[in-house]
This record gives structure tokens, sequence and C-alpha cells, in this order.
């Protein structure tokens, strides 16, 4: 067995084993799915060092037909898109799991759906059969619905129903639209890589259909305005390990989604596209900023700010130059790191204080400063503080989006002034100011939590101050892809 | 004598006896009339044999055979009717309706 | 030697790291290992200055390495060093030595001394990697840094609630700036494809850049420097930055990263010398800056923010410099008015030290008290208002010069505003050290500062008094900072001698009238204040300019809370919940249909059969009899037929 299938699957074997494991014995159970996501993440950080920098191509390619009667194959493989979301993935489902350790609610099925999601969010990441890809797909969804529905808030049946309802319907439009290509194709197939090969085979029209069917799926995940609505109800509901991959991988599939399949596939119609897309972008980053202002509620405010953040990637996707595609390949990352950080944060104040109110607080900075100094850092990350991971990748898309589109990319950094203020607002109220009494008997952070957020905040500061880090392994394909869809 | 005579008298007697079954309200009644139904029948066999086929035996034979037929069928029906008559506590076929549907 | 510039920021940088984590273990708490760095540092920048004057260096000097690269774009990190950069250098060294030193005195006892330590190194290390960066994209990366070490000090006292909304102010006025500083450098970069202030100057200077597109270039990173630089209109934060400690006001929002601003502009020079609007521009909100925030220092009684409405007002003179094309009288003023206003920082410092008060009604007479520090303040103040032969006579000079030789309606600004200048110096020296104490506990409390604190004071003092003498003898900072291109207008000749009596007269004038009728006739500017009272608020209100942006931020939460609406209630509700409920609605009329229609005609057809069914049961009644009659009738019928067919 390859690399790319001991990554996808060793969850897998993860969550079978907590299967045989009886119910009562939580620590076992724990250490399986802690050692399991573990395992997955050696093999993805060798996997991220043993990766061919200096190449555009596909890098440990699996292929095995798979349904010879449609051609579908089990064809799995990385290039600089994928690599650093896949690391990533497993990196925060082992933070989430471990931080997960807290949950004490049927233990069992808990990683067993968490172990079972993190096997379909790596698959959609390295499969390159489009079949296979929505099989992965649809996988994330089911886990990601007893998660919420189980374990979530107090509106956790209607936000884990709408949840899936809400991206079943965006991906079965997403189906229609691959089964399209299917049928297009000659012969027909549901490769990605030949599907790009076929793709100057494609009229216009036909490709505008496709690719507007396939951008309702993906918009609904990133999600693009104005099919966000579900996002804020099912971070706010969710656990908080649950929200961090919510965050920091599933909104992801929709930007990747649109970078791997729509682009290169349908690269007249993603030209076509550009005017719209711009309008998307800077509505979710303005919109976006400005709805998080008025929330009073931590989570929800975090929620919508992810919300401005995949605005930035919009837009560095719209500019379709190296320098944007960069900044939003970038920008994923950063976004699941930074994002992650805070949901955890937010956990970590909500599990002490049993409340998110921002007006609940006052003056926590004082008593907590390590709790005070990390959500600081990952605030100020998240606004786009140079010398943080935010900054390089925002920056590059509104560098990559200026040539094509200056004022729009003018009228969106009126966000970052948004998100600065109701940041900044956030600490003043929470941190600042006089303490609360009510908290003074409030631990600071314990092990299992800064195990959790500290390598976030490391990896943080580190692609801030040195985004080669990253941007090695992405430029090759990046520029490889540019080529493709400017042909 | 002729043919005709007695098949008038065969059908008279079928048709007492038709009109007997149809009308008894007594099992036994309806039993007896059966028996001149037979019987009736008997007169046919007999003169049809007698005019048609004189040298043969054949209708005097069959006669016989219905004869004991009838004997049989007495028996039975006696039974069946006694069985009845234990279960309902009545000899009269108003009261026979189960087959009601 | 040149060679070793870059170890500066990542150095300081090093140490905030060291000490916030070890701290508790080095010498002084940490003061120790941030001063020993902060005193290399500025050793290194005195012997480069030293060989630079004396031209033993090969300038401009310039190095870098990569630091990512996208498809055919690359980022660098580097080095420029020119006259203009070491000038900077030297500002900021010294005066964060020196703040360093003074603040081992002020910080005493604070709980989070330790931190206070690390952020001013952070601080120093930003201000550092901006002063000598090679390229633009670091140099906002520093410029953004700067912004946030400035909020974490203005908010140190975080307790106080005033303190946390003054850095939250602070951070988010001057981030409205930096939008436009941001768009500013992308328009940059796609007029010269590159971030390296070298090759941009060099585009500028062959006339590469189109001169609009130089212009709304300069103009949009201009906004930066209005945000930064406390110009007009986005002044409205500096005065409120005092809440922070007064050796952080006296380092970050008097001497070096409020000038940050002038000198992007300085560094940049050779892109605004191309655009006669852009620099139309900042001479003007230079010379509006320094008017109004000199009126409103008039009626102020808090001393910090009297000094801190001098700092903007002196910051305009520093933009009108440069904006009427008198380089190096712009950034002579930011040298000169570093040092003076570092020093009346530290001196202010020192006396609210002593009497644990802001206010100047309440202090008074303090001179007898503090005299180390009177007379500092009195030397800063000189320098202040441009008494000869003290610093900023010569600086001022040269900037109001610069502003005659472009037009003169600027100069007029700004001698107007150097008049008030002398004015509002007089009045706060005499109210705070001349006359009798107001709060007689307030004054037997106060003391002299110990020597850790008098000794910055003492030599900021002194460079207070010769700096501005010494660096115009022999053009010395001619020579190092000038600008070698062409303006982009004619520029009139005047006469600096004219220039510098008058001004040196007005100077004197309106301090001694200032100070005669403070100390003598105190009831004159209390009936004047009473008299002009909607004047007087208006300057108190600093013009409405608060109201006029807290309008705007009130405007943005509405914006925001009807957004929220919109989005729960129609976006969320109607849109999506409407579509479910749409859906649940039209699936209920299916039902109806599906149970009244269709299963209703599956089911008429059982009705049917069973009805006949109960017809046909009629004919069953159980009665033997009856059947045979059937047979016997239909056997009748068929014989019947039979024989008729």
């Amino acid at each position: 067995m390859s690399l790319l299938s001991l990554i996808v699957f060793a969850p897998l074997a993860g969550a079978l084993l907590i299967l045989a494991i009886p119910n009562t014995r939580t620590k076992a159970i724990q250490g399986v799915a802690a050692a399991s996501s573990a395992v997955c993440m050696i093999f993805s950080g060798y996997l991220y060092y043993a990766f061919d920098k200096s190449t555009a191509a596909m890098q440990f390619i699996e292929k095995v037909s798979w349904i010879p009667a449609f051609n579908i194959s089990y064809h799995l493989g990385v290039d600089g898109l994928s690599v650093t979301i896949v690391a990533l993935t497993a990196l925060l489902t082992l933070v989430s799991i471990i931080y997960s350790f807290n949950i004490t609610l049927r233990v069992k099925e808990f990683f067993f759906w968490f172990l079972l999601l993190e096997v379909g969010m790596l698959g959609v990441f390295v499969s390159l059969d489009l079949f296979l890809f929505y099989v992965f797909w649809e996988l994330t969804l089911v886990p990601m619905y007893f998660l919420i529905g189980v374990w979530g808030g107090p509106q956790k049946e209607y936000a884990a129903i709408k949840f899936f309802v809400y991206t079943l319907f965006g991906s079965l439009v997403m189906l229609l639209g691959i089964l399209a290509l299917y049928f297009n194709s000659a012969p027909h197939t549901f490769d990605m890589l030949e599907l790009a090969r076929q793709s100057s085979l494609f009229p216009l029209n036909f490709q505008i259909w496709v690719f507007l069917a396939l951008y309702l799926g993906f918009a609904i995940k990133i999600p693009a305005f104005p099919f966000h609505t579900w996002l804020p109800l099912a971070h706010v509901e969710a656990p908080t390990g649950v929200s961090v991959l919510l965050a920091g991988i599933l909104l992801k599939m929709g930007i990747y989604g649109l970078l791997r399949v729509s682009f290169p596939v349908l690269p007249l119609a993603a030209k076509w596209f550009m005017p719209f897309f711009i309008v998307i972008a800077v509505i979710n980053i303005i919109y976006g900023a400005l709805v998080a202002m008025a929330q009073k509620d931590l989570k929800k405010m975090v929620a919508y700010s992810s919300i401005n953040h995949m605005g930035y990637c919009m837009l560095g996707m719209a500019a379709m130059t190296t320098i944007g595609f960069n900044g939003a390949v970038l920008q994923m990352v950063t976004h699941g790191l930074i994002t992650g950080s805070l949901f955890l944060l937010v956990g970590v104040i909500y599990d002490r204080a049993h409340t998110r109110d921002i007006d609940a607080f006052g003056g926590l900075g004082a008593r907590f400063p390590i709790f005070a100094g990390l959500m600081t850092i990952q605030v100020m990350a998240s606004l786009g503080l140079p010398g943080l991971a935010g900054f390089v990748s925002e920056f590059l898309c509104f560098l990559g989006a200026f040539e094509a589109w200056p004022y729009y990319v003018a009228a969106s950094a009126i966000g970052i002034l948004v998100t600065a203020a109701f940041f900044l607002r956030m600490i003043e109220k929470v941190f600042l100011g006089p303490f609360n009494e009510k908290w003074a008997g409030l631990p600071d952070m314990n092990l299992r939590e800064l195990v959790a957020i500290v390598p976030l905040a490391v990896l943080t500061l580190v692609i801030g101050l040195w985004p080669r880090f990253c941007l090695d392994l992405i430029d090759p394909t990046i520029t490889y892809l540019v080529g493709i869809v400017n042909r | 004598m002729t043919l005709s005579h007695y098949l008038a008298l065969s059908g008279v007697l079928f048709t007492i006896g038709l009109f007997g079954v149809l009308t008894r309200r007594n099992i036994i009644g309806i039993l007896m009339s059966i028996e001149l139904l037979l019987n009736a029948a008997n007169i046919n066999f007999v003169a049809f044999n007698r005019f048609l086929y004189p040298g043969q035996h054949l209708g005097q034979l069959s006669v016989i055979f219905v004869i004991t037929l009838a004997a049989a069928e007495v028996v039975v029906g006696l039974a069946l009717v006694m069985a009845i008559y234990k279960n309902l506590k009545s000899a009269y076929v108003e009261d026979y309706n189960i087959l009601k549907g | 030697m040149l060679e070793y510039v870059f170890i500066l920021p990542l150095l300081s940088f090093a140490v905030a790291g060291v000490i916030l984590a070890f701290g508790k273990w080095l010498p002084g708490r940490g003061a120790s290992a941030g001063i020993a760095v902060a005193a290399w540092g500025f050793a290194q920048a005195a012997i480069l200055f030293t060989k630079a004057i004396q031209g033993k260096l090969a300038l401009p000097y310039e190095v870098s390495i990569p630091w990512f690269s996208v498809g055919s774009t690359q980022a660098t990190l580097g080095v420029y060093v020119d006259g203009l950069t070491i000038a900077m250098l030297v500002v900021v060294t010294a005066v964060s030595l020196l703040v360093q030193i003074y603040s081992i005195g002020y910080m005493r006892g604070d709980p989070r001394f330790k931190r206070y330590y690390a952020y001013l190194s952070l601080f120093t290390a930003s201000m550092l990697g901006l002063t000598i960066s090679d390229n633009m994209l670091v140099f906002f990366m520093c410029w953004e840094l700067v912004g946030v070490c400035s909020y974490l000090l203005i908010g140190f006292w975080f307790e106080k609630p005033s303190a946390a909304y003054a850095g939250k102010k602070a951070f988010i006025t001057t981030k409205l700036g930096d939008l436009g500083f941001l768009v500013g450098l992308l328009s940059l970069f796609y007029c010269t494809g590159t971030f390296r202030i070298s090759e941009i100057l060099e585009l500028a200077h062959i006339g590469f850049i189109p001169p609009a597109a130089a212009g709304a270039a300069a103009i949009l990173l201009f906004l930066g420097a209005v945000g930064k630089s406390a110009q007009f209109p986005l002044l409205i934060w500096l005065p409120d930055a005092m809440e922070g400690p007064s050796p952080v006001s006296a380092l970050i929002h008097a001497a070096t990263m409020v000038a940050a601003g002038v000198y992007m502009v300085a560094r940049l020079y050779a892109v605004y010398a191309l655009s006669p609007v852009a620099l139309d521009t900042v001479a003007w909100t230079g010379a509006i800056t320094a008017l109004t925030a000199a009126s409103m220092a008039l009626v102020c009684f808090d001393l910090k923010r009297v000094l801190a409405f001098s700092t903007v007002s002196q910051l305009g003179y520093m933009m009108l410099g440069l904006g009427a094309g008198g380089f190096t009288a712009g950034m002579f003023h930011l040298t000169t008015h570093a040092y003076f206003k570092a020093l009346l920082f530290l001196a202010a410092g020192s006396v609210i030290h002593a009497v644990h008060t802001n206010d100047m009604r309440e202090m008074g007479g303090l001179k007898n008290k503090m005299p180390v520090t009177y007379i500092t303040f009195l030397l800063g103040a000189l320098a202040l208002v441009g008494i000869p032969p003290f610093a900023g006579f010569f600086s001022k000079d040269a900037v109001l010069a610069a502003a005659l030789a472009r037009n003169p309606y600027l100069y007029a600004v700004g001698a107007v505003a150097a008049a008030m200048t002398a004015f509002y110096m007089a009045r706060a020296l005499v109210m705070t050290f001349h006359g009798e104490p107001k709060d007689m506990k307030k004054y037997d409390h106060a003391h002299e500062s110990p020597p850790v604190m008098t000794g910055p004071l003492i030599l900021l003092a002194a460079a207070s008094v010769v700096s501005g003498w010494a660096l115009s003898r022999h053009e010395i900072f001619e020579r190092l900072v000038n600008f070698e291109g062409v303006l982009p207008f004619e520029l009139h000749h005047v006469s600096h001698g004219a220039v510098a009596l008058y001004a040196g007269t007005v100077a004197v004038l309106s301090m001694g009238l200032g100070a005669w009728l403070y100390k003598s006739k105190p009831g004159i500017p209390a009936m004047l204040r009473g008299k002009f009272a909607p004047v007087a608020g208006l300057l108190d209100r600093r013009y409405g300019l608060d109201a006029f942006f807290l309008k705007f931020v009130a405007l943005g939460d509405r914006l925001s809370s009807v957004l929220f609406i919109f989005d729960l209630n129609f976006l969320d509700a109607i849109a999506i919940d409407g579509w479910a409920w749409l859906t649940e609605k039209l699936s209920r009329i299916q039902r109806w249909f599906d149970d009244n229609v269709v299963d209703a005609a599956v089911d008429a057809t059982g009705t049917v059969t069973l009805c006949a069914g109960r017809l046909a049961r009629l004919a069953q009644t159980g009665i033997v009899q009856n059947y045979l009659l059937f047979i016997a009738v239909a056997v009748s019928v068929f014989a019947a037929l039979a024989f008729a067919g």
C-alpha cells in the first residue's frame, strides 16, 4: 500500500478499531483516536517532506481500476495545490482530537465519526477521479451530521439537518455537473487530469452550464454569498473540535474544488464567470466583516469572520494570476490555522465560563495571560498583522487581484478595517478594562488545551515569517495551473 | 302402452320429486323426494331399454346400479342428517344456512 | 560596518522574545537586556553617522536575500542605507535608548514591567526594520507592526477603560489610513513591477512612471502617513494615545513612530516629486494640520495632551516642509523635533510621576521642587518654540523658508501656527512650573525624579540645544540628507535671513506674551475663554473631528446590525428557511393529493369490489333448496334455449 492510501485509510483503521473497544474504556478509545490520527499526521509530515518542490506534476500517484465498466478508477495523487491542505487536515484533526478529550458523552461514537470525517476530508484532497472525489465529498457529510446533531449545542438538530440538506442539495447539483462532464468526454472518463486535457473540446455554452452546476456545490461549501447562512449556525452549534474542522477544512473543499476541477477543466467558463465572482468575493469580504461586527457571541463572530476570510481566497482566485492563486491557496492554509485556533480558544473560554457572550467578560487579560496572549496573537493574525500568517496570504490575494480589478480590491480593503474594528472591540471587551470578579475562580489554560493550540500558533508565526515553508510547494503547481487556465 | 306413457309417468314422478326437494322443509322429506327423482330416472332407463334396445340389458343393469347407489346414498345422507341434527337440533333445512355468504 | 546594519532590528526582535521568556531571571527584570541592545544599536548608528558625514561610506548601500517568490514575482528581505536612513537610525536608536533608561525609574514597581520592556524592544525592532528596509513590502509590514506595538503600549495599563479605548482608537484610526497605504502600495507595484525602493526611485528618476499614476499612488500612500503621523483629519487618535505611559509617548508618539509617515514620504520622495498635485496635497495637509493642532493646544489643560497637539502640529510642519519641496528641511525638523519633543514628554512624565496628575490646573510652582526637570523642560520648550539658537529655530526656519519659496499662503499658515506654538508652550511652562502651587497636597508630595530619569532629560536637553546648530554647521545635515531629483515646480527665491529674523521675533514676542498673560494676568485668559466660549468649545472638541468619526463608527455599527438582521431574517429565514418552508408546504399539498386522489382511487376499486360482493352475497342464502331452485331454473332455461335454438 502506498503513502497516500496509508494517509487516507489510517484513520479508518482507527475508527474500526474503536468500534471493537467497549464503551466504558474511554481512555483506550481516546488513545486509539489520537494514535491513528497521529499516524496519519506522521505520514502527512513525511509526504510534506518528501514532496518534490521542483515539479508541477502529480506525485505519489496511485491508480487502480475500480469500476472498469464506467471507466472509474481509484486514482490518487498530490501536487502543490493539495499537499499543504492534506498536511493541514491531518494536523487540525489531530489537535481537534486532542482537544476533544473533554467530550464525555458517547465517547466511542464521537471518535468513530471524527475519524471517519478525517477519511472523507483527506480523500477529497487526494482523489483525482471525479467519481471517487464525489464519494469522499459525500462521506464527509454523514459524520458531520451526527457530530453536530448529537454533540452540538442547544439548536443542534436544526443546525445538523440544515447543514446536511443544504450541502447535500449543492452536491447533488454538482453531481449533475460531474455526470455532464463524464458523458461529454470522449472516451467517457471521470479522470480529472484527462478531463483537463480535453478542456479545449468543450464548447463555451456547455462549459458555462457545467461550471454553474459545479459552482453551486462548491459555493455552498466555501461558503460564498448568498449561500453562507448554514455556516454560522453549524459552527456555533457544533462542538469545538468539530467547528475547527468545519472552518479549517470543510470550507476549503469548496475553494479546492474550484481550483482543482472548475478552473482547469472549464477555463472558458471560469473566465466568463470572473466578473461575477469578483463581486461575490467583495461582498463576502465586506458583508462578512460587517455582519461579524454585529455579533455578541464570540463563536458567531469568528464564524462570520470566516466568510470574510474566504472572500480573500475568492479575491485571489478572481485575479486568475499566479500571485492571486498562490495567495488563495496559502490563505486556505493560514485561515485553517488561524480560525482553527480561534475556535479552540473560544472553546477554552466557553468550557470554563459556559458563556460566549462578549459583554459578559472584561479584564481577563490580567488574570489569564497565556490565554489572552494566544488569543491576541491569533486575532492579530486573523486581522492580517504582518509577521503572522494571515498577512502574507491576504496581501498576495490583494496583490494578485489588483491588476485586474483595482477598484474592487480598493473597496474590499474596507473589510480589513472592519475586521480590525470588531476584533479589537472584542479584545477590549473581553480582555481589557477592569477585571470582572465573576470569573475570578477560573483557571488559565491546561496542558491539553495548550498541546492543541500552541502548535497552531507556532505555525502561524512560522508561515508569517517564512512563507516559503508553504509557498515553495505551492508555487510550481500554481504557475502551471495558471498556464492551463489562461491557455 | 308406448314409450311416451312411460316418459310421461317418469316426468310426472321427477317433477313431484323436484317439487318435493325444493319445497319440503323437513330434511327427511327431501331425502325421500330425492328417492322419487332417482326412481323417475330408473323408469326412464327401463323404458328406453325396453323400447330402443329390446335385446340388451344395459338399462336394467343401470337401474340396479342406481338402486344400490340410492341405498348407499340414503345411508350416507341419513348419517349426515343425524350429525347435523345433533349439532343444530333441527330437522328443518331453513336452519341449515351456515353457507350463507 | 554597513554589512551589519541588518543585525540591528533582528537583535532588538530577539531581545524582545528573550525578555518576555526569561525576563524574570535577567538583571533589572529584563530592562538591562533591552538597554544593552539599544545602547549597542545607538553606538552603531552613531558610528555610521560619523563615517557618513566624513564621506567614508559608499552610499547608498543595498543588500537583500530572497524571502519568497510567487511566479515571477520575488519578495526580498534586505537593507537599504542612504543618508536619510542613517539620519533616521540615529534618531530611533538614540531616543529608544534614552527612553529605556528613563523607564527604569518611571515604570519601577509596575507589575508588568517585564512585558513593558519586551514591547519597547519589539517596537524598536519594528521601527528599525522600517527604517532600513530595502523594499516597500517589508516597510509596510514594519509599518503595521509599529502600529501594533503602539496599540499594546497605549493600552499598557489596560485596566483603565480609557487606556483600552485609546489603544483601540489609535489602531483603528491609523488602520483607516493604512487602507490607503495598502492600495497605494499595490498601485505602485503595478506601476513599477517591484517593491524595492532603489528600483522604484530609479524608475521614478528616469520618468518611467507616468506622473498621473505616480501622483495617485503617492496620494494613496500619503493617506497612510496621514493616519500614522496623525495629520488632519486623522489626528484624533494622538491626543488620546497619551493614556499610555509617558516614556512611550516620548518614544512612539513624539519621536519615532509618528514620524514614520514623514519618513515614508521622504523615502519615496522621487515618486512624490513626479506629481505637483501629490506634493501640494502633502504640503497643504501639513499646513492645515500644523494650524489646527496648534489652535487645539491653546485651550487644553492636560499637560501631555498639549504636548500631543504640539507633536501633531510639528508633524504638520514636517509634511509642510516636504510638500513645499524642502526635502532637507522636513527631515531636519524631524530630527531636531525628535529630541526636543522626546525631552518635553519625558520631562512631563517626570512631573506627572511627581504629582500624579496630568491636569495643569493642579500644578504650578514646581520649578523649586524639580529644578532639573524645570530647566530641561524650559530648554525643550525654547527649542520647540524656535528661539535662537536652540534646535527648533534652525529646523523650523528651514521649513518656513521652504514654504515661502513655494507659496506665500503656505508660509502664512505656518507662521501663524508658529506664533501659536510659542504661546501655548509659554502657557504650559508657566502653568506647570511657575506661579503659586494650586494643589498644596500634590505640591508637597512632589519631588525631583531619580537620576535614572533626570539623566536622559539632561542628555536630551543637550541635544535640543545644540543639534540644530551643530547639524546645520557646514551643511552637515544637508549633505547627508538631500534630494537629487527635480522638483515639479519652480521655487521662489527667499532670503533665509529675513525669514529667520521674522520667525525668531514672532517666537520671542508670542512666548513673552503668553508668559506675561499667564504669569501676571491669569484673569485675562480666563476672561477670554469665557467670552469666546463657543470658540474654546470648538477647539476643545477638536473641531468636532471626533464626533465626525464617531458618527462614522455609529453608521458602521448601524449598517452592521442592519446587515445582520438582513442575514438572519431575510437571507437565512426567508431565502433558505423559506425554501424549506415552501418545500414542506408543497410536500403537504402533495401528501393531501396522494391521500385524497391517488390513494383514494386505489381504495375506490376496493370499495367497488366490496359493494359488488355485498350484492352478490344476497344470492347466497345458505339454504340448499334455493341453490337447487337456481340450478333447476337454469337447467330449464338452458334446456328451453337448447330446444328453441
